[in-house]
């Protein structure tokens, strides 16, 4: 398609609540538009990474180029830009609708609306996104179609009369979508023969190329050998490759407005490229810079140290390359008495922190140890200077602190009527501040709650879930600081404080999370050659106290001539296993240990 | 040079039939099978034995499933070796000993004899698939004796599913009253290839298993035995002259499929492979180099083992380094102490632990 009519090209996201079937309505897309044929045909396609599949969630976005041979005989140019699901991710859900015209809002028609399905329409509603509503799963006994309709008319104010009822899974009726995209969802505005401004929505490094930048061409074209400019970054380059994803990246000679695609620049320094930024030509640039993106400040942070102290010089080159493919992640050198030499991450949320974790052990073979996730405290001291701290061992003495605060939430929960009492107990039991309670349907209610984003992240989640059988959902906003009552509790193994384990907690609660804590430490930590103490400690006052039991017997009961070998694997076999451990004095520390700490009380609810 | 083998174990790769717990190199006992095996020993030996021994373990398997004939001839293959032999013992079960075997091991230079015994109540034996009761097991001590086959052991286990505190005292009792020179107590290892690994059995729990060893060590201690190593128990003198051998890290020669050896810098296993011993001459499933450190290190691991613990004096004179340049951080174990010149494990319960602060 030589001389693409902006008519014809279709850049839309798909959204919803996690689980509506998002990445199956996309597997369905990619069939029937034939971009992936039947052999290389794999569910969640456009999940690559190893770890979306695993987990059947995605992470990263992902883009893709489409063509479909519409009913009005025309050919149309599909972009399909897939979204993650999560609350965490909503930063890349963002970045994503921001190169967008339209989005495809995925409700599960035995589920209805859900908080997410509520935040992400915002948010498209924000980019100024046409949104054709879908209503999926409908081959499911429990579908309810006509309330579906009703509530996403009622609650969101989208007009349902032309939305596509479908199941992604059979294939039902997605040619709908499809003709919908066509029908219902604008092309872009953009004018090609205006200067080239092209919006930076990511990247990532491949050490052949070197940055691989993916665009949305908002206004002109970009080909080989044009000399561009990075507007935020100031700097220049020569692009040596252009192309689109269809989902493997094809080469092209040329990008036009209204396309999506990637531009390599033999870009080394991976430090260079800014997601947001927008790029031009040298020659002829355009008048100004597009918005970009609202910079998401991380919300949680951790420690990470390599297990072996050595390989700190590899977590920070990973971390660098992690970085440039995740423009939310944060990180700075830090060091600990127990620990050693490592980094302080920052993270959109609890999620955001297992993926990265995870990606670094497999994707750049590190054994690490993260510590347990802590939100960002503001400390006023007596002489009036304020202090941010992220990291709990470093909260300044109780004597010098005029008061803390800690963020506040506005969090917005979507429960079945039967559900509302223990959610409100759960909501309460951390905190949780009622505020309103909202009408959708019969069945259905939206709670709104302002409680400490700390108490969201420490399992607020999981036993939202638990008490509500699953059928409970979750969004919530910053809504800022507030001053709480809050101390630094030390953790003390064999009588020494082991600072990476160090909690902020609610005064009120320490004695509770005290106990929890040194209990749940008891189950973990292996047992040692000699009797050890553990407390949980204010200062000085001691608040709970256990011992971890000697090892008693372990030795093996035969070893003649004959088992040497074998005997001695066994032994290798072991010390391997302690080299997943943190030795800290004479006692090793299992990874499960730093996150024990937020492990509370399991007897309740 | 060579330096003199003082050591000779044989495996007899045979039972009547498979217990539970084992996963040891045997089969079911096949007469003609057991005849060409033995043709095959009887080149390895004379391929490898130049001298004579000081100790002879015929161990397996079950040397006693043997007939008569294969007895003889497995004997009189090894007699040359025996003249000079001090500690000479053969593995017997209980149920396939009788007055012709032990006549026959008597005229061989036969002087110890250690019994299978594994449990003294019959349920429990049944449960291991053990073919004898605890009756047969005192009637045959008693025939061992009666021809004057005094130096008898008897391997017992313990930590079994399904035995508690009380059926261990009880045992204890009734094995304190065979009045035996030697004692042999295992807790039970779930083995992955055993019948128990492959069915999921699972282990007592390690306080259980703890508390079974404490009131062995306190019950036969009492009784006049030396907890002279890990599982072993003896009157004074009466320590198995081979087995020290081994966790002297001696030298030693073992043959047949199965069975290992080391000599020097070398260590190799004999193929388990019952049809590769007999048709190959390649029967070496390993064959390893060990370094100096290998040496060091094993030889820690085995010392320990004992209340005699590691002879300094002969580390230095083994490796030509001090064990204390080459285990600094290692001996600050509190598990540990140097006494005579000699480093003792003070709690052999957990000398796993201990070993791997040996091997930073």
């Amino acid at each position: 398609m030589k001389n693409l009519d902006k008519e014809r090209i279709r850049n839309f996201s798909i959204i919803a609540h996690i689980d509506h079937g998002k990445s199956t309505l996309a597997d369905r897309i990619l069939e029937l538009t034939e971009t992936v044929s039947k052999r290389e045909m794999q569910d969640q396609i456009l999940d690559s990474l190893e770890l979306e599949r695993e987990r059947g969630i995605t992470i990263k976005l992902n883009v893709v180029q489409l063509k479909y041979h519409a009913k009005d005989g025309q050919d149309y140019i599909f972009h399909l830009i897939d979204t993650p699901g999560h609350v965490d991710f909503s930063y890349e859900v963002s970045r994503s609708l921001a190169a967008c015209d339209g989005a495809i809002l995925v409700v599960d028609a035995s589920q209805g609306i859900e908080a997410q399905t509520l935040a992400n329409t915002y948010l498209a509603l924000d980019n100024d996104l046409e949104i054709l509503p879908v209503i999926n799963k409908i081959d499911l006994p429990s579908a309810d179609i006509e309330r579906t309709k009703k509530e996403i008319e009622d609650v969101i104010g989208l007009d349902c009369s032309y939305a596509p009822c479908i199941s992604a899974k059979t294939g039902l009726n997605v040619e709908d979508v499809l003709e919908g995209i066509v029908r219902y969802l604008p092309s872009p505005s953009g004018d090609i023969n205006k200067p080239l401004k092209a919006l930076v929505f990511d990247s990532y490094y491949d050490s052949y190329r070197g940055v691989v930048v993916f665009v949305c061409l908002k206004d002109g074209q970009v080909k080989v050998g044009d000399h561009i400019r990075f507007m935020q970054a100031d700097t220049e380059y020569e692009v040596t490759e252009v192309g689109v994803k269809t989902p493997n990246e094809m080469k092209k000679n040329i990008l036009v407005a209204g396309e999506v695609g990637y531009i390599c620049a033999s870009i080394k320094s991976i430090q260079d490229i800014h997601i947001g930024d927008t790029i031009t030509l040298k020659d002829n640039p355009c008048a100004e810079a597009l918005p970009g993106y609202r910079k998401m400040n991380p919300m949680v942070y951790c420690g990470m140290y390599p297990t072996d102290n050595n390989k700190y010089n590899d977590l920070r080159d990973a971390l660098e390359k992690l970085q440039l493919n995740d423009s939310s992640l944060t990180f700075e050198a830090e060091s600990s008495k127990a620990l050693g030499f490592g980094f302080r991450l920052g993270f959109l949320g609890l999620l955001h922190m297992e993926v990265v974790q995870e990606r670094l052990e497999r994707e750049y073979n590190l054994n690490l140890i993260a510590t347990a996730p802590s939100v960002i405290y503001k400390v006023t001291l007596t002489d009036g200077t304020v202090k941010y701290i992220d990291n709990p061992s470093l909260m300044p003495d109780s004597n010098i602190i005029e008061f803390i605060e800690e963020p506040y939430v506005r969090a917005s929960i979507m429960v079945p009527n039967e559900y509302i009492g223990p959610i409100m107990q759960l909501s309460q039991d951390k905190r949780g501040i009622y505020k309103d309670m909202i009408y959708i349907d019969s069945n259905r209610n939206q709670l709104v709650y302002e409680m400490p984003l700390s108490e969201i992240i420490f399992e607020y989640f999981d036993k939202l879930k638990s008490v509500s059988r699953g059928y409970a959902s979750l969004d919530y906003e910053i809504i800022g600081y507030r001053k709480s009552n809050l101390v630094k509790m030390d953790i003390l193994i064999n009588g020494e404080v082991i600072d990476a384990l160090s909690i902020i907690v609610h005064r009120d609660f320490a004695y509770s999370r005290g106990q929890a804590i040194t209990v749940k430490l008891k189950e973990i930590l292996p047992k040692q050659q000699f009797e050890i103490p553990i407390q949980a400690a204010i200062g000085n006052k001691v608040l709970a106290r256990t011992n971890i039991k000697s090892l008693r017997k372990d030795v093996l009961a035969k070893c003649y001539g004959g088992d040497i070998s074998r005997k001695k694997k066994l032994l290798e076999k072991q010390k391997e296993g302690k080299k997943r451990m943190k030795a800290v004095g004479s006692v090793e520390i299992p990874q499960e240990a730093f996150m024990a700490v937020l492990a509370l009380d399991d007897d309740k609810n | 040079m060579t330096t003199r083998i003082k050591h000779l174990y044989i495996h007899v790769p045979f039972c009547k039939a498979i217990c539970y717990y084992c996963d040891f190199a045997r089969r079911i006992y096949d007469e003609k099978l057991a005849d060409k095996w033995l043709e095959r020993l009887e080149k390895e030996i004379s391929d490898s034995c130049h001298e004579q021994y000081e100790t002879i373990y015929i161990g397996g398997g079950t040397p006693s499933c043997l007939s008569p004939e294969q007895s003889e001839k497995l004997l009189s293959l090894i007699y040359p070796y025996a003249s000079e032999v001090k500690e000479y013992t053969i593995e017997a079960n209980p149920e396939s000993l009788d007055s012709d075997k032990i006549l026959l091991y008597k005229q061989y230079g036969i002087n110890r004899i250690s019994l299978g015994v594994q449990s003294c109540y019959d349920e429990l034996l049944k449960s291991l698939n053990r073919k004898h009761d605890f009756k047969t097991v005192e009637d045959k001590i008693s025939l061992l004796r009666n021809h004057g086959l005094d130096n008898i052991s008897v391997d017992l286990m313990y930590s079994l599913p399904g035995q508690n505190m009380d059926i261990l005292k009880d045992t204890l009792n009734r094995l304190i009253n065979l009045d035996l020179p030697h004692l042999s107590l295992y807790s039970l290892t779930i083995e992955e290839n055993s019948v128990f690994g492959k069915k999921g059995i699972k282990a007592l729990d390690e306080d259980m298993e703890a508390d079974m060893y404490e009131l062995i060590d306190e019950t036969l201690r009492a009784h006049g035995y030396i907890h002279y190593e890990v599982s072993n128990y003896a009157k004074a003198g009466y320590q198995s002259k081979h087995n020290l051998g081994y966790w002297n890290y001696d030298d030693f020669l073992g043959l047949s499929a199965g069975a290992s050896g080391k000599i020097g810098n070398n260590r190799y296993t004999n193929t388990r492979d019952l049809q590769r011993y007999i048709n190959s001459d390649d029967i070496r499933e390993e064959d390893l180099y060990l370094s100096r450190k290998d040496q060091m290190f094993e030889n820690v691991m085995m010392s320990l083992r004992t209340i005699y613990g590691l002879d300094l004096r002969d580390f230095e004179k083994r490796y030509g380094i001090s064990i204390q340049e080459t285990y600094p951080r290692a001996l600050k174990n509190r598990n540990l102490m140097i006494r005579n010149d000699r480093l003792i494990c003070t709690n052999l319960e957990i000398l796993n632990s201990v070993l791997l602060d040996f091997m930073d």
